[in-house]
């Protein structure tokens, strides 16, 4: 008899079959990778389901040329070892414009270069579909996303579209215009994530990994200096901080943690006895009440 | 489904094995890597029930909320208790727009863990939508819990509810007594309610059901013991979530793997890749496919990590066949043999805002496979409160219908009460794209139902809608729309679909 299967075994599979029902589905696929570990971990499933095959779509980045130097290096090497397309977005007219995260609040900076910008890639490239890294535990208004989840025409989520979800069944048939984010990490915790990464032996980016980095602290939180644009305000001199990331961003809206967590197993760990929620370190988060719901509803992820 | 051992599952009162609930359990938290499974809960009941306070105490109490959660529901709240006790319903209900968002099928999934398990709570909001919303929560249920207020007893709404539940396959119901606290804890009044459920749940013999008196805004029999209800000594909630049986948690059926797509390597090897949706299988197994009818030997249990002897009911695998059968997407391995069905019997609930028509265009869609519907004739709606089949020739959002289908070509469909995975369907409106109803088989028969003629009427409406909404109403937009049509109908025909036009 085969053995009973854990609660991540049931996860494992529960994404392969979405994966797989999105690339039989779908005319033209992409993964929205960030190089974040939620990415690492589904770009992992997306190797299992479509094995011997290499996963039938490139990999688009949308970045906003604020990423942390590290995450750019993992997500070409990432890239590479997989054999993998990778696509590499940039708002051209908002990096034309200084569209910045230093002086513009959260909500705007965001919105130019997050949101538009993978509006601006889908189009160019006409995908139909992409498939994404969301878990429904990330944040309040996540909870009722759905697995398949419908886009207008002009990629804006529209609640009264949004279809039911039954049984075992993800439909994709699209409307006139319709494009679809699919999720297949929707049921997965953050602890789940980290649960895997260990299991599967997996890399991730060093920047979960605590390490001496130069950083400063501001109204309690600590910044990693990545590099040497504006960013210090007077008085402020970077200093070597141990910390490490929970999750991450653009380097001067993402604070680290504090931690001696150096690898893996330590970093597992630290989340299972974690006492706060993951995206307190998120500045764009708290930007307004309501902020995530708001993104959401004009097209961010 | 009926595998479910029903002997566990008996009312409190006679609860045999409330003694190895009672064992001490450790206080310090395990945080074990990897947990026993999922179970997934349905809340059935209303905001007056005491749902989201239930919702809220379980994630309090039972799973280890983040500090942050914490502080902020007990700053947010405090002052509405005179600083006792934090409103738990808050960390439901804590959605700003969540009243202005206006979601059709309105589901929030919650997630936390025991000891064991983890659990994922499916909520469903209990206003007067509520029969698609439940129905659409209970088909990805394991479990439910029925909500009852002590003081009220069972209402005509419990009892619907048990009806939503029973259709959508849930086996596993919980029938949560609350508010005990408002009733001095009375155990003659708890019995009485359970006496009148039993009567009622009577009527839905697959149905298994055992009662819990909780207090959710005191936490009594939630996640601890209650010291007050010394009478009661079956399982608390959580206890009972722990051990509860699964939905794939179904070995002992026969073998069911729906074939999503072809894989290769490029080097000769072709292999079928699925979800095990029932049973097992293992290499050197005959295996036939429902569809084409053809049979093959399992060479090969494939993974990324690896070659397996055996696998089981949840598992996602590539299958190599000893033939070259020339089976694909749509295909259902099966290890007896079964017949692709033409036509099928089915029970509706209608999802979408707008009714039935028998104008538009549908499509059915199983777990892997997606046909034209060439005729969908509504025979009845169901009436929740008496359950007798009124006659009807249509199916208003929000009501439950039977119907028989006619499909464009065969589809490998099972029973529902045979296979739920494998015998459930969405209707898909083949314009919109949108699923209009979920369904489930209640016959199958390999012919079709009015006349081996039947086809797909295209209607002209049909294409205005959808594929020809840029087009005017000018000499020139009108024979651009009958090639369309065309196009369309000679595309359809190509796929094996009979086609009539009607514009």
């Amino acid at each position: 008899m085969s053995k009973p299967l854990s609660h991540l075994d049931l996860l494992e599979a529960e994404s392969i079959f979405i994966l797989r029902e999105a690339a039989a589905q779908f005319r033209k696929l992409v993964f929205l990778y960030s190089a974040g570990k939620d990415s690492t971990a589904l770009l992992h499933l997306a190797r299992k389901a479509f094995w011997p095959q290499k996963p039938p779509f490139p990999l688009l980045h949308v970045d906003t040329t604020w990423e942390f130097k590290e995450l750019i290096e993992f997500r070409d090497q990432s890239a590479k070892r997989f054999g993998l397309d990778l696509l590499v977005h940039i708002n051209e007219d908002g990096v034309a414009r200084n569209i910045n995260p230093v002086d513009y609040s959260p909500s705007v900076y965001t919105d130019v270069m997050k949101t538009v910008a993978l509006r601006q890639a889908l189009d160019k490239y006409g995908f139909d579909a992409a498939i994404g890294g969301a878990r429904r535990d990330e944040e309040a208004s996540r909870a009722k996303e759905r697995v398949f989840s419908v886009r207008s025409a002009d990629h804006r989520w529209d609640p009264r579209k949004q279809r039911p979800e039954m049984w075992n069944i993800f439909n994709g048939r699209l409307g006139h215009g319709e494009t679809m984010r699919i999720f297949p990490l929707s049921n997965w915790t953050e602890k789940d994530v980290w649960r895997y990464i260990a299991r599967e032996k997996l890399d991730v980016v060093p920047l979960y990994f605590a390490k001496e980095r130069p950083a400063i602290r501001r109204d309690g939180q600590i910044f990693v200096i990545d590099d040497d644009r504006h960013f210090l305000k007077p008085g402020e001199e970077p200093k070597p901080i141990k910390v490490r990331f929970r999750t991450l961003g653009c380097w001067p809206v993402t604070a680290g943690d504090e931690s001696e967590a150096s690898d893996v197993e330590s970093v597992l760990a630290e989340i299972l006895q974690a006492r706060n929620s993951e995206r307190q370190g998120r500045l764009i988060d708290h930007d307004t009440v309501g902020a995530m719901e708001r993104k959401k509803e004009e097209g961010y992820f | 489904m009926r595998h479910d051992s029903i002997k566990a599952f008996v009312p409190a009162a006679e609860a045999p094995w409330a003694e190895s609930y009672a064992k001490p359990r450790a206080t310090v938290r395990q945080s074990s890597p990897e947990l026993n499974g999922i179970i997934r809960l349905l809340t059935c009941g209303s905001v007056d029930d005491g749902k989201s306070t239930l919702i809220g105490r379980l994630l309090w109490d039972a799973s280890p909320l983040y500090d942050d959660q914490r502080e902020k529901l007990l700053k947010e709240t405090a002052s509405l208790n005179g600083g006792q006790r934090p409103d738990f319903s808050r960390l439901v209900d804590g959605l700003i727009a969540e009243q202005e968002q206006g979601i059709t099928i309105d589901i929030a999934w919650h997630y936390f863990d025991t000891e064991h398990r983890r659990v994922v709570i499916i909520d469903s909001p209990g206003h007067e939508q509520y029969t698609r919303n439940m129905a659409t929560g209970a088909s990805n249920a394991d479990v439910a819990v029925l909500l009852v207020d002590a003081q009220s007893g069972i209402k005509r709404q419990t009892r619907r509810h048990l009806a939503i539940l029973d259709l959508a396959g849930v086996r596993k119901v919980v029938l949560a007594v609350n508010k005990m606290d408002l009733i001095g804890w009375s155990e003659e009044r708890f019995r009485e309610i359970v006496e009148d459920f039993k009567t009622f749940a009577a009527r839905f013999p697959a149905v298994c059901w055992l009662a819990i008196p909780v207090s959710a805004l005191n936490g009594d029999n939630v996640a601890t013991r209650s010291q007050t209800m010394d009478w009661y000594s079956g399982p608390t909630f959580v206890e009972h979530l722990e051990t509860v049986h699964t939905r794939d948690d179904n070995l002992d059926e026969p073998f069911r793997m729906p074939i999503q797509m072809v894989l290769r390597d490029g080097e000769g090897f072709r292999g079928v890749a699925g979800t095990i949706t029932a049973g097992e299988i293992r290499t050197g197994d005959i295996v036939c496919d429902a569809l084409s009818g053809k049979s093959s030997r399992v060479n090969q249990i494939r993974t990324m990590d690896g070659t397996l002897d055996a696998a089981r009911s949840g598992q996602a695998i590539v299958l190599q066949l000893e033939d070259h059968i020339d089976i694909g997407r749509g295909s259902l391995l099966t290890t007896e043999r079964l017949h692709a069905a033409r036509s099928l019997d089915v029970r509706l609930v209608w999802l979408s805002n707008e009714a039935y028509s028998p104008t538009r265009g549908y499509l059915l869609r199983t777990a892997a496979d997606l046909v034209a519907v060439v005729s969908l004739k509504i025979e009845g709606n169901l009436d929740l409160d008496t359950l007798e089949l009124a006659e009807a020739s249509t199916c208003e959002p929000n009501g439950i219908a039977e119907a028989r289908i006619d499909l464009a070509r065969p589809v490998a469909a099972d029973l529902f009460s045979d296979h739920a995975s494998t015998g459930a369907f969405l209707l898909v409106d083949a314009v919109t794209g949108a699923a209009v109803a979920g369904g489930i088989v209640n016959g199958v028969s390999t012919g079709l139902a009015a006349n081996e003629d039947a086809a797909f009427t295209l209607t002209s409406e049909m294409l205005r809608r959808g594929l020809c909404t840029d087009l005017q109403p000018t000499s020139d937009g009108e024979a651009e729309f009958r090639r369309r049509a065309n196009e369309v109908a000679i595309i359809l025909r190509a796929a094996g679909v009979a086609v009539e036009l009607d514009i």
